[in-house]
């Protein structure tokens, strides 16, 4: 029943994914959304974004929420590129290297070959950048991701701050259901055709005081215990949930790596080669 | 044998914040092996105590110290907490705010990865901890699906795994239910025969403490120890009411009837006392007190009829066909262990849900029409947390918020603004800022403005969570007044057997959404079959009745109604 909360998993699944460390998956995430936002080179990405949907497929979500957010996602993305068009509808010039008209509306609007091209390139990216956060947060508990920033050298204090956010999240909403039923009980009026949105606002920060005072003991509380308990004792620190490396985790080591090392290429390869356009496109040549 | 482990010399501390001591002169010396109870009422200075054995003082609390205090060897000024915290182990009170980790495995091992264990140590250590609590096989549960005794146990196997040699509890009762209290206090009481540990206990629950042998008890009184003795003693002497401590309910009866102890009698365990000697005593004040039902007060004007109300979240029946009624002026409590349908029921009546099948009529009239807000002004919700109420700074806006919010005009408002800060004894301190307040103080004031718009029938989630028994007997008689003076009904959802018995007359037994029982509260509490389907504690006045060859009913009955006596006439 409370496997699933906020789209986070509090208990490890058992698929293949699953299954890593936390070490592997927060690496595996890293070198490819470096990847993912180093290149705009689409012979790069698509691939990526069908290895995400298979990714996707593998952990199997649940797909009424996956579709839920996928098709905000969609709309928001598309939304976005045709404000991009409204403002520089040439866009594809300076970027792709081409201004080969389709379609011309009037002296400013019209539609180039490129700039749907650069689009197409960007939508891609962004979906594919989209799918590969949502695999990783399907697939890793908030302590599997302590665990595993911690790998990547993060200060393990703030690894903690991390999971213990995700651990109270939960009784923080509760608390805050709690109170706003006692406040409707007094007669805060929340129904949205009673009272306009103005005045339900003003309501809700009514509630926030409360909810304040009674998350602040909660901290003394969990700080004690924390203290208690040795934290902050040492410099480093071990992980339970981080169990020993699995075949997986052997398999993923030099498959996270290529992809590393491939983003390091593509940096360098920018560097190096100083591109003047930024998007590569099958029918402009680079200059 | 006795080899100190604990000594306070001459040990007086002074919270930063404040300008008053908060302990005098403590000297104690608590020895290696023994099990001793720490009693005292809410402000006494009793988890002042604890703190400063576990190193939160200094470390966490800054303030002033004279004297000092050596735990292990070690002097607390001169060590810091994570020294300390190898020798002594802590179960604080809050058990859900101190269950860090994900899931239970994890939580258990918070200490040990703290220390950089290998993991293959930690899961060894972290599975013999979770059996010997009883918690191996709900390793991969998460905190949300765990019962506030469960999370307890879950703390306690936290500080198993480094041999600490005293183990400390604070307050470990207060969020339990009456069976998961005896629980708790069985499974400290086999940690510290087994595994040779130094317990320490901190609370205000005699009687549910002694359910297993202590050692020593300390009694702390204004931050001095009042009394440090055995149990034994400490029932004799009348020490224990004019501190604000609850005496063990048969311990209260065998007094009334005029009982005097020797030094012989085992006291702290009813079940080796020898209570031959008192049974004609007992039995003779019995007779002269016998008590008819004519003295329970009911009255026939019925507010709310629920009729056959079911209700389920999802697929599971959380309340099954509950019928009943409420009377004006009725005191009830509503009981039953955690996750029996109570806090659903009270949901259901403030109609923040709506029953799937049944009827709620209020005053004849179908509640389904009212929305939340309308049914506030009929049925009164107080909640457990009083922080979770107050929303403005002062006392008098506090009252006044919830008619503000009912559109109220403003005479109206003053005039009962007015009533009701002078029904709950605030009316002086009108003006006063909310933050300055007592815990039971706020909790008056939440009532207030509760009964600002005038419900006829008041809901009231665990009024004395976590009170000792004086501040527990002031909410409880402010409440009582409510009732006499101003006739409404009062619905407590308590697992307090104390305050069902002390403060209610009918009892509503909830057991896996059912109504099990709903009867006078003497023959609910007398019924065996009820109490434990219910998993209710027996009271100790139905062993005691056993014992003397009484009717546990009517025993249960004449002592409620001569403590009801000395009530009135004390006040």
């Amino acid at each position: 029943m409370q496997d699933d909360r906020l789209f986070i998993n509090v208990k490890p699944g058992k698929t293949f994914l699953d299954r890593l460390t936390g070490k592997t998956k927060v690496r595996t995430f890293f070198s490819l959304i470096f990847l993912l936002i180093a290149t705009w080179d689409i012979r790069l990405i698509v691939p990526l974004f069908v290895l995400f949907i298979i990714a996707l497929i593998s952990i199997r979500p649940n797909w009424k929420k996956v579709w839920a957010v996928l098709g905000f996602i969609i709309l928001v993305n598309i939304f976005n590129l045709l404000l991009m068009w409204l403002v520089e509808p040439d866009y594809g010039l300076n970027v792709v290297g081409g201004s080969t008209v389709l379609w011309r509306f009037n002296s400013f609007y019209m539609i180039s070959a490129e700039t749907m091209w650069y689009f197409l390139v960007r939508f891609t990216k962004f979906m594919a950048t989209f799918l590969l956060s949502l695999v990783f947060i399907q697939s890793i508990t908030p302590s599997e991701m302590a665990a595993g920033l911690y790998s990547v050298k993060v200060p393990y204090k703030a690894c903690t701050i991390v999971s213990i956010a995700f651990r109270y999240i939960p009784d923080i909403a509760r608390d805050y259901q709690n109170i706003r039923i006692s406040m409707q009980a007094r007669g805060l009026e929340l129904d949205p055709r009673k009272a306009s949105l103005m005045t339900r606002l003003k309501q809700n920060v009514t509630i926030l005081a409360p909810l304040i005072i009674t998350s602040f003991d909660r901290v003394g509380n969990i700080a004690n215990a924390m203290d208690l308990r040795g934290f902050g004792k040492k410099k480093i620190r071990t992980y339970y949930s981080e169990h020993e490396d699995t075949k997986g985790d052997r398999i993923m080591l030099p498959v996270y790596t290529i992809f590393f090392l491939l983003f390091v290429a593509v940096v360098v390869c920018n560097i190096v080669t100083h591109p003047a356009y930024q998007v590569w496109c099958p029918w402009i040549t680079q200059p | 044998m006795s080899e100190p482990i604990i000594v306070f010399e001459d040990f007086s501390f002074r919270y930063k914040s404040q300008t008053s001591e908060t302990l005098h002169h403590i000297d104690l010396v608590i020895n290696r092996g023994e099990k001793i109870l720490i009693l005292g009422p809410s402000g006494s200075g009793k988890s002042t105590i604890g703190n400063c054995i576990n190193g939160l003082i200094p470390f966490s609390y800054e303030g002033e110290i004279t004297g000092s205090c050596t735990v292990a060897g070690i002097r607390t000024t001169e060590a810091n907490i994570f020294t300390l915290s190898k020798h002594v182990g802590t179960v604080q009170q809050d058990s859900d705010a101190q269950f860090i980790g994900l899931s239970v495995g994890e939580d258990i091992a918070f200490s040990l990865e703290n220390e950089a264990a290998p993991r293959p140590v930690m899961l060894e250590k972290v599975d013999t901890a979770a059996r010997t609590v009883g918690m191996a096989a709900f390793l991969g549960e998460v905190p949300y699906d765990l019962s506030g005794g469960q999370k307890q146990k879950v703390a306690l196997a936290g500080v198993l795994h480094n041999d600490e040699e005293i183990l400390l509890f604070d307050e470990p009762l207060a969020a339990l239910d009456p069976a998961m209290g005896m629980t708790s206090v069985d499974l400290i009481d086999r940690i510290h025969r087994e595994h040779d540990k130094t317990v320490i206990i901190i609370e205000h629950r005699l009687e549910d403490v002694l359910y297993r042998h202590v050692d020593r008890i300390i009694l702390i009184s204004e931050g001095t120890i009042a009394l440090d003795t055995t149990p034994d003693e400490l029932l004799r002497q009348d020490i224990l009411k004019e501190q604000g401590i609850r005496e063990p309910l048969y311990i209260s009866a065998l007094k009334n009837a005029g009982v005097t102890f020797g030094p012989e009698d085992h006291l702290s365990d009813l079940e080796t006392l020898d209570i031959s000697r008192y049974r004609d005593r007992l039995v003779e004040h019995f007779k002269a007190n016998e008590p008819t039902l004519s003295e329970v007060r009911v009255s026939d004007e019925t507010i709310l009829a629920v009729e056959d109300v079911s209700f389920r979240y999802g697929a599971e029946d959380v309340l099954k066909n509950i019928s009943f009624q409420i009377r004006k002026g009725e005191r009830i409590c509503v009981i039953g262990k955690n996750g029996a349908g109570k806090s659903t029921l009270a949901k259901l009546l403030c109609g923040i849900i709506k029953p799937r099948t049944g009827t709620i009529a209020f005053r004849g009239e179908n509640c389904a029409k009212y929305s939340i807000r309308d049914l506030g002004r009929m049925i009164g919700y107080v909640m457990q947390n009083p922080n979770q109420m107050l929303v403005k700074d002062m006392i008098r806006d506090e009252v006044r918020l919830a008619m503000e919010l009912n559109g109220y005009s403003e005479e109206e408002m003053e005039k009962n603004a007015e009533t009701v800060l002078k029904m709950c004894d605030l009316y002086e301190m009108r003006n006063w800022p909310v933050g300055v307040l007592s815990y039971g103080q706020k909790k008056r004031v939440t009532i207030a403005s509760i009964l600002s718009l005038r419900p006829e029938i008041l809901i009231v989630d665990e009024p004395t969570a976590g009170q000792d028994y004086r501040h527990y007997t002031e909410i409880m008689r402010f409440l009582e007044n409510l009732n006499r003076e101003y006739g409404i009904a009062i619905l407590f959802i308590t697992h307090d057997m104390h305050l069902a018995i002390e403060y209610t007359d009918r009892a509503m037994v909830f057991t896996d959404g059912e109504l099990i029982a709903d009867d006078y509260v003497f023959r609910v509490l007398s019924n065996p079959d009820i109490i434990e389907r219910a998993s209710l504690k027996q009271t100790s006045l139905v062993s005691l009745a056993a014992q003397a060859g009484l009717d546990p009913e009517h025993f249960i009955h004449a002592f409620i109604e001569e403590e009801r006596r000395h009530r009135d006439d004390a006040g």
